[in-house]
Parts: structure tokens; C-alpha cells; sequence
């Protein structure tokens, strides 16, 4: 069985809220595409949540704006996207 | 039963109101995490018979509402566990001092809001966010029929009941999109702690005031909390519930 990294857990949960293929998620950002809305969002955030076992607090879901910052955010919680 | 298979939260479940409801749910098959602030070997033995007597779970979670870092790990705690919640009982809440509006300093204000509406909208953020993943839920909080009349009872309670009330309103307006359904009772005069701590001619003009001429029965405000924590209220949202034996 081939161990999944946690970038590609990161970018699945981006593609399953959103579904999107893979190309795209790098640049996402929060509104930037009509599925990354408030509902959208929250769908990220669960995923998120449940992929990495980890409950993230409101000002975090708050700051979460894009891939990149999601990536910073995730490291408070002892998860490296690599 | 009507709440076979359900998981509940309620708050405050040590005594009055909350102890009813507690007891009504588990009576009709739901699971419970039964809040309370302090973890008290009375306690305990209350949800383990509870538990024994109607064969569903009773779990005692008991941390300080305003302790926001202690609800975060007992939160953290309930989604590891991976049972999904169904129900939220916002039920826990603070009396104020009697004292005039005039004579009311707002630090007093402010710590009885911590409890009767900050403490649960941070609870009911993390629930409403367990909730949102199966896009189903009932979000149960408790208001006042002092926040709708404005009396008895001192300012900041009424106030932060009629908090409660608004933000009922604007709760099940944002969670309606995930098939959450978020609704309020307003009790009047009780037969709990509170009513006993009221003045006897106080108490006596309020019961003189309501169409059955008594108080409730903490069971009978349980009630209607499980019409609306049950799919018999399953087109019913946003709304604000008297129970008040018809107060005039």
C-alpha cells in the first residue's frame, strides 16, 4: 500500500469541497471561484478536520483565505503539508 | 420512541430544567451528554442510573461554560469520539442579583451575558459545525418569557434572554442551509432553585397573572423541548416557544 503525503490529503479535500481537479488548487483563494463560498468553506474546514484529526478554532477557520495560507495555518496545529 | 438513536447535549443538567430534560430524553431513547459545571460523585451516580434505568448512553461532560479553553477540549474530545451529534439543549444559565437597573454595575452586567449568551453561541459554534458535516440537527435555547414581556426579573437576565431570542432568529435563518433547525422555549414562572430564590409576594403576583394559577413543572417545559429536539417539529424553525401556563 502506497502511504498518501500530506499535501496530497491537503489538495484532496480542496478537490472534494470543491470539486475541482488537481490543476487548480494551488492558487485557490476564499470567493475566488463560486464553489469557495461560506458553505463551501465550512465543507473545507470539516474535511480538514477530519483528515487530520484536528479541530480548528474560529479565528483560523476565520484567516483560512487561500491554499497557501491554509498551509501556515495547519503548521499550528503539527500538521506539515509536504 | 422519538429519540431512538439520537445523541443529545443539554446543559445544565444537574438540576431544574435541564435535570428534566435529561430524564425526558433518555425516557424516550436518546443518548445524552449530560453538562454539568462541576463533576460531583452525585452527579455521577445520577447519570449512571439514568443510563441503567432507560438503557441509553448518560455521558457526564462537565466543564465551566465561561472556561472557553475547557470546552474547546471537551468538544475535541466528542468529535474524536466520532458519534454524531443530533441535538443541542442550550440550557444552562445564570440569575442575576436583585437590584434596580440604577444600582447595577455592568461588570455584573457582562459576567451574567458570559453565561446566558457568549458561553452557549461558543458552544453552539462547535456543535453547529459537528452538525453541519451530516447537514442535520436541533438546536434547542432556552429564553424567557421575561425577554418577551420584559418582567420579572432584573435587566441584564431579560437581556441576555432576549440575546438569546435574536440570535435564535438569525441561527436558524444561517443554519437552515445545512437542515439545521434552531428554535427557543421562553419558560415562565418555574418550580426550580430560581422561583425559590424569588420574593414570595413577587411569585405570588406572577402566579396570580397566569391562566393555570401554578407554576410549571420542569417536566412540562422538557416537554417541549422534545417536540422540538424530534422530527414531530421537523417544519418548525426559527420560532420562540411559551410554555407559560398562559401568562397575562
Amino acid at each position: 500500500m502506497i502511504a498518501i503525503t500530506n499535501l496530497e490529503k491537503y489538495k484532496n479535500c480542496f478537490i472534494e469541497a470543491f470539486a475541482l481537479s488537481e490543476a487548480d488548487v494551488e492558487s485557490l483563494k476564499y470567493q475566488g471561484i463560486q464553489e469557495w463560498d461560506s458553505v463551501g468553506h465550512m465543507a473545507l474546514m470539516a474535511l480538514l478536520e477530519d483528515n487530520f484529526e484536528i479541530m480548528l478554532d474560529t479565528d483560523d477557520i476565520i484567516d483560512f483565505a487561500s491554499f497557501e495560507k491554509g498551509v501556515e495555518i495547519l503548521l499550528k496545529y503539527e500538521v506539515v503539508i509536504r | 420512541m422519538p429519540l431512538q438513536g439520537k445523541t443529545a447535549i443539554i446543559t445544565g443538567t444537574n438540576r431544574g430544567i435541564g435535570l428534566a430534560a435529561l430524564e425526558v430524553f433518555a425516557a424516550n431513547g436518546a443518548s445524552v451528554y449530560a453538562h454539568a459545571r462541576k463533576e460531583t460523585p452525585e452527579f455521577l451516580s445520577l447519570a449512571d442510573g439514568l443510563s441503567g434505568r432507560h438503557g441509553t448512553d448518560i455521558l457526564p461532560l462537565c466543564f465551566d461554560l465561561t472556561d472557553y479553553e475547557a470546552m474547546k477540549l471537551k468538544m475535541k474530545e466528542i468529535v474524536s469520539s466520532k458519534r454524531p451529534i443530533d441535538i443541542l439543549v442550550n440550557n444552562a444559565g445564570a440569575v442575576a442579583e436583585s437590584a434596580s437597573f440604577l444600582m447595577t454595575p455592568t461588570g455584573k452586567m457582562k459576567s451574567v451575558f458570559e453565561v446566558n449568551f457568549f458561553a452557549q453561541m461558543a458552544l453552539t459554534q462547535y456543535v453547529a459545525r459537528m452538525m453541519t458535516r451530516r447537514r442535520s440537527g436541533s438546536i434547542i435555547n432556552v429564553s424567557s418569557t421575561a425577554a418577551l414581556d420584559g418582567d420579572p426579573a432584573q435587566l441584564e437576565y431579560i437581556a441576555s434572554k432576549a440575546a438569546v431570542i435574536g440570535a435564535t432568529k438569525k441561527l436558524a435563518i444561517e443554519l437552515g442551509d445545512y437542515n439545521i433547525r434552531v428554535n427557543a422555549i421562553a419558560p415562565g414562572l418555574v418550580d426550580t432553585d430560581m422561583a425559590s430564590a424569588m420574593k414570595e409576594g413577587l411569585k405570588s403576583r406572577t402566579i396570580e397573572g397566569v391562566i393555570m394559577r401554578r407554576m410549571a413543572r420542569p417536566e412540562e417545559i422538557a416537554g417541549a423541548m422534545l417536540f422540538l429536539a424530534s422530527d414531530m417539529s421537523s417544519y418548525v424553525t426559527g420560532q420562540t416557544i411559551r410554555v407559560d401556563g398562559g401568562m397575562r
